[in-house]
Order: C-alpha cells, then structure tokens, then sequence
C-alpha cells in the first residue's frame, strides 16, 4: 500500500538525462543540498584512496583496514539513508510483516509541483556517478587483489564490493520501479537516441 | 540492507533518517543479548551494524606481538572476520535448508549480536593477561570463557529456537554451538 503512495503519477526520471523527459517541472542545475552531495562522494573517494595510498600513508596494515571499514561503513549508511533521498527522492528498505515474512520495498519520491522539490539535475549526475563508479572500481580491486595473490586484502576489498553493490542494486531497483517496466525504459531511451540522431534536434541543455 | 523498519510516518521519502534512532536501536538490541528473554526485538528490526562493530573489536583486540613488525597482525585479523562472517552465513544457509523460517539477515543479526558475551569475555582476558602467568591465570580464563560461551549459546537460541522446526531443532542448534566454540576457543587460546 505504501508502494501504491509513491509510485502513482511518478514523474518519470530517466537515468541519463533528467531534462528530455520534463517538460513540466523547472529545470535546476543548482545543488540544493551541498553538504549531502559532498559526503555522498568523500566516503566512497576516501576509502579508495587509503586502499590505494596504504603503503605511504601508514605503515600499519591494520591501521589502514580499520580505517578502511569505517568508511565503507559511514558510506553505505549515509548513502542508504540520507544522500539517496535529499538528492534523488529515493529510498529502500527491508520490512519484516507480522508473520515475520521479509519484504524488500523500494520506493521514489513523487515530485509535486507545489511542494517544489524537483530533483536537481547537478545533484542526479552527483548522486549516480558516484553510485556507479566506486562499486566498479572496488570489483576491479578484487580481481587484482585476487590474481597478484594479495589475499590478505581480499577481506576489505570484498567489504566494498559487497556494501557497495548493495546500495547501487538498492536504487537501480527503485528508479526501475518508479518506471514499472525495464525493458520499456530502455527502449524508450534508445529509441529517443535515435531519433535524436536522425532528426538533428537541437538539445535543451 | 543493514537495516530494517522504516517508519511510514516519515514525512515523504525526502527526510533522511535519523542517525540516533539507528544507534538506539543497536544499543537496545545489546541489552536484549545481555538479559535474553523469548522476544521479538532481534528478529523483526534487525540490524548488522552491532554485528560488524563486535566483530571489528574482536578482530583488533585479538591482535598478537605488535613487537612482532613484519607480521604486522594482517592475517590474524581477516582470519578472525572470515571466521565469524563465514560462520554465521553457513549456519544461515543450514537453518535455511533445514526448513527454518526466518530470513537470511535477521539469522545473521542474532547470531552477531550475540558474540557480545564473548567479546566481553576477551576483554577480561586481556586484563587477566597483564596479570602474571601461571596455571591460576589459565583457570581464571577458563571460567569466564566458559561461562561466555554459555551465554551466547542460550542468548542465540532463546531468539532462534522459535524459528526452527520442532523436530530438526537440535540439527539447527548444533552448529551454533560449534561456531561460538570456534570463536571461544580463539579467545582462549590468545597469548600476547
């Protein structure tokens, strides 16, 4: 029922470029929650730099993997629960019911034009870079730690990919939701490329 | 993922949720370990932050000769996070396929939190070890270990006994009494 709340008249907001898809709401490029968007991104960027930068930084290995968890930790909780839905209305959680059957609910924010809160684009191309860059980066870091028989970093590494993973899964589930059906956004996407391509449009940006 | 219970009074999906609400939560579920009654509480809101911060204590205070440079206590301390993280998934994955009916997390929420006995129980170790050695030191810690073991055992199974079916109840049990023993006897064993 909650789901039913958020998810009737969505506006759609395609993953790639907020402005082709609305027409109705003012187009932000401002970001309205700086302080949101800079720990959205210094969790994840300082975590993979003392992965990188170990060696210099301190010479104690455990120093560096505390460190390390702790920030991966702070990242997944502030990105589950804070940046998700200052910067792009979205949210998911896990709900247990009273049969104690486990629910997983993943919802977006419908954006009404009298409460003013579109969502930024700035803040969206923020938000999804971020979301998709530091996973990808930490898989790559598992298969070096796992081939040049670093195992001993192995422990972290699959931490972040793990932690990591589950937020960019999280909210790919809730912006596919708000869409209802996934192999339509991306025919609609591409089929929007095309046409962009053959018509010679100009773009609005 | 980490947690559950969202409260649908939240004003829209734009407020974030509150940081205190979340460690409340971890702090509640502490005391429901330390004083272990049939109840709810673990099951349905669960978490795994308490989990991960008793296991990060554990893993650093069963670090050996920080003298000891080259080894630098690297492998003890993922050994020790392999350990508790593989253990608990196994028992989950077994509880699962016996039949039981309790989630994948909230099996990994009770059986982390309860490793808090035994992480107070490294603790006295650790002092007792400042203490002079001899076989009166070893029995000092033989008893509290044994007595944290304990607890953890009946503080895990008050919460996961309901969830298992009647007749597989000592299937499910056993190999959480074989995880704390692993972990128990890490802790005895610990010589600085």
């Amino acid at each position: 029922r909650l789901q039913q709340i958020f998810n009737d008249d969505t506006e759609d907001v395609s993953l790639f470029d907020a402005e082709e898809e609305t027409t109705n709401r003012p187009k932000k490029s401002k970001i309205r929650h700086p302080v949101a968007s800079f720990f959205h991104l210094f969790f994840r960027v300082s975590a993979i730099i003392v992965y990188l930068l170990c060696e210099l930084l301190s010479s104690s290995f455990i120093a560096c993997m505390v460190t390390i968890i702790l920030l991966l930790s702070c990242d997944f909780w502030a990105v589950k629960n804070v940046t998700g839905r200052l910067m792009v209305g979205l949210r998911w959680w896990n709900h247990i019911d009273e049969d104690g059957k486990s629910h997983w609910v993943f919802e977006s924010r419908k954006a009404s034009p009298q409460e003013n809160k579109a969502v930024s684009e700035a803040e969206s191309r923020i938000f999804w870079l971020g979301l998709i860059a530091c996973p990808v980066l930490w898989v790559i870091f598992a298969f070096s730690a796992l081939f040049s028989f670093r195992v001993k970093w192995l422990a972290v590494v699959i931490m972040g990919v793990v932690l990591q993973g589950a937020n960019l899964y999280g909210y790919i589930r809730c912006k596919v939701g708000s869409r209802k059906n996934f192999t339509s956004m991306a025919t609609s996407y591409l089929g929007k490329q095309f046409l962009r391509q053959n018509t010679g449009g100009d773009q609005t940006s | 993922m980490a947690e559950a219970e969202e409260s649908p009074g939240d004003p829209g999906t734009a407020s974030p949720r509150p940081l205190m609400r979340d460690l409340k939560a971890v702090g509640k579920k502490f005391m429901h370990v330390l004083y272990p009654r049939r109840s709810n509480t673990l099951l349905r809101d669960w978490d795994l932050w308490g989990p991960l911060i008793l296991c990060v204590t554990l893993a650093l205070m069963l670090q050996r000769g920080s003298a000891d440079s080259e080894k630098d206590g690297g492998p003890q301390f993922a050994e020790v996070f392999v350990v508790v993280w593989f253990g608990a998934v196994t028992i989950t994955v077994n509880s699962k396929l016996l039949g039981g009916n309790i989630s994948f997390f909230q099996s990994l929420c009770v059986l982390g939190y309860c490793i808090l006995p035994l992480t107070v129980a490294m603790l006295i170790c650790r002092l007792v070890l400042l203490a002079e050695p001899g076989p009166i030191n070893f029995m000092v810690r033989l008893f509290v270990v044994t007595v944290m073991f304990a607890w953890s055992v009946v503080a895990s199974t008050a919460f996961l006994a309901d969830s298992q079916p009647p007749n597989r109840k000592a299937l499910a049990i056993y190999p959480v009494f074989l995880f704390y023993f692993v972990i128990s006897w890490m802790i005895l064993t610990f010589t600085p």
